[in-house]
């Protein structure tokens, strides 16, 4: 395990070591009993030092979190009425105080670990080569569609000469997501295309690091 | 399977200054290829010619007269997932290209796709420049070895290999796939669109490099300038027929030829004819 270099001391442990933490944030998240709120409160508290420790400004965890919390309250907000009662309530609310900790945790673990040493790590402890090339996938074209998208919505802008309102931007939009679509479709057959030019036969070969 | 021939004299040594002293063999060989697209509509018609070894020969159209389309056809690329076809159509140095040659004939041909965004698809340089050799199933001291080298050949650094392949300006990424293609060593070249968005600087910097290749290449291609100063040969395609083939500063200075498949006499010629000659001297 080496250690890394970086602004904080969180940036300087070892990778290993922070992929180990976040795992144990998450496994710990998942062991707790959901009545068991003081141990909940410590797990926060944990995971807001290691924030802290970071220099991960709190306004960029509120605004993450605003983006994911819809989507866990919904999920959260089911049990209630499925389970009834106060004990849908007391799991509904454990549920979403593991998510967000898992999901504060991964931020945690983006800002403190460059994506390529993630995926270089997690080929050292032999994390499966297509799980790791999907990520790889992923993590690249995401940057392109966000441009795509940053593009598409200036180009929109252009055009659209002041206009606004509720059902125009719903329509605009609608119709944004599924240009991407198609256009994201096309950028992977060329892509496929050129994987095949340069010898891929459907096995995922890395070159593995010297040490 | 035979291997390709030497890639470390195709890439290290200046090519000669023609082609007059070529060998042979063709590079090359596109005998009669016709292609329609699943909608219907018909790419390429009866499409023919050849190149030898270290000829650069330049195709030329208008937006979508079958350029890319048949490039694509130089590696099997298209037709798509390379059905069987009852006579192969397309030769690389005397290799059908056929399912049962793929492998081979992508060692033999390097491919460069005209958005580097299309293929750089690995997290860093390093990868990226590896994928290929990787798939060749070289060993990994051998593939980091030629992942330097063909860095250094394309004019990047050691410093590049971990960079990110985000973190690149459209004339690093260019390079960066260049490099990719040169780590296969290939033999032949294909080329689309090779200095589109380039600036003047970084489209010098391409032609540099690509000087110092000194295997056949075949670039697809609206920069009828870059055709004057690099190219032996020009093959003028429009609605998927070849409708000339001959030395660029022949077929170029053809206005009405030019005219009639949305093309425009270079700049570069225009200046050489209007240019007095007793300036030169």
């Amino acid at each position: 395990m080496t250690v890394e270099s970086g602004p904080t001391v969180c940036h300087r442990l070892p990778a290993g070591l922070k992929l180990l933490l976040v795992a144990l944030v998450i496994a710990a998240g998942l062991a707790i009993p959901a009545e068991n709120w003081p141990a909940h409160g410590m797990l926060a508290a944990l995971v807001f030092a290691g924030h802290t420790f970071a220099g991960i400004p709190l306004r960029y965890l509120l605004r993450r979190l605003a983006l994911f919390l819809p989507l866990l309250l919904t999920f959260a907000l089911s049990l209630p009425l499925s389970q009834g009662g106060d004990r849908g309530w007391e799991l509904g609310t454990a549920i979403a105080l593991r998510g967000s900790l898992a999901f504060l945790s991964m931020l945690w673990l983006i800002h403190v670990l460059p994506f390529p040493q993630l995926l270089a790590t997690l080929r050292r402890y032999h994390c499966p080569s297509v799980l790791l090339a999907m990520m790889a996938f992923m993590y690249r074209f995401s940057f392109l569609l966000f441009h795509e998208v940053e593009r598409m919505t200036a180009a929109r802008r252009a055009r659209s000469f002041g206009r606004t309102g509720f059902w125009f931007r719903w329509k605009v939009g609608a119709q944004v997501i599924g240009m991407l679509l198609i256009r994201s479709m096309r950028r992977a057959e060329r892509v496929h295309g050129a994987m095949l030019a340069r010898g891929w036969t459907g096995d995922v070969r890395v070159l593995e690091d010297k040490a | 399977m035979t291997s390709p021939p030497g890639p470390e004299s195709a890439l290290t040594a200046e090519a000669p200054a023609s082609a007059e002293a070529a060998p042979e063999i063709a590079a090359v060989e596109v005998r009669g290829v016709r292609f329609r697209f699943p909608s219907g509509q018909a790419a390429l018609d009866d499409v023919s010619f050849t190149a030898r070894a270290g000829e650069r020969v330049a195709i030329v159209g208008p937006s979508g007269a079958g350029k890319s389309t048949l490039l694509m056809h130089l590696n099997g690329l298209l037709p798509e997932r390379l059905p069987a076809v009852p006579q192969s159509t397309v030769f690389i140095e005397g290799v059908a290209v056929a399912p049962e040659t793929a492998a081979d004939v992508r060692r033999r041909v390097g491919f460069l796709f005209q958005d580097p965004d299309d293929q750089l698809f690995c997290p860093t340089v390093r990868e990226d420049v590896a994928f290929g050799p990787l798939n060749l199933g070289l060993p990994a001291a051998e593939v980091r070895g030629l992942v330097t080298s063909s860095l250094e050949l394309v004019g990047l650094g050691a410093e590049y290999a971990e960079r990110s392949t985000l973190q690149l300006s459209v004339g690093e990424r260019k390079r960066v796939c260049l490099a990719g293609v040169f780590a296969c060593r290939p033999s032949v070249l294909a080329l689309d669109e090779p200095s589109a968005n380039l600036d003047p600087r970084a489209r010098r910097n391409l032609l540099q490099i690509l000087n110092r290749f000194s295997g056949c290449q075949i670039i697809a291609t609206h920069d009828l300038d870059l055709v004057v100063e690099h190219c032996h040969r020009v093959v003028v395609l429009d609605h998927g027929k070849v409708f000339a083939d001959g030395p660029p500063a022949q077929v170029l200075r053809d206005e009405w030829l030019l005219k009639q498949h949305g093309l425009e006499v270079p700049l570069r010629l225009l200046l050489d004819d209007s240019m007095p000659r007793h300036s030169l001297s």
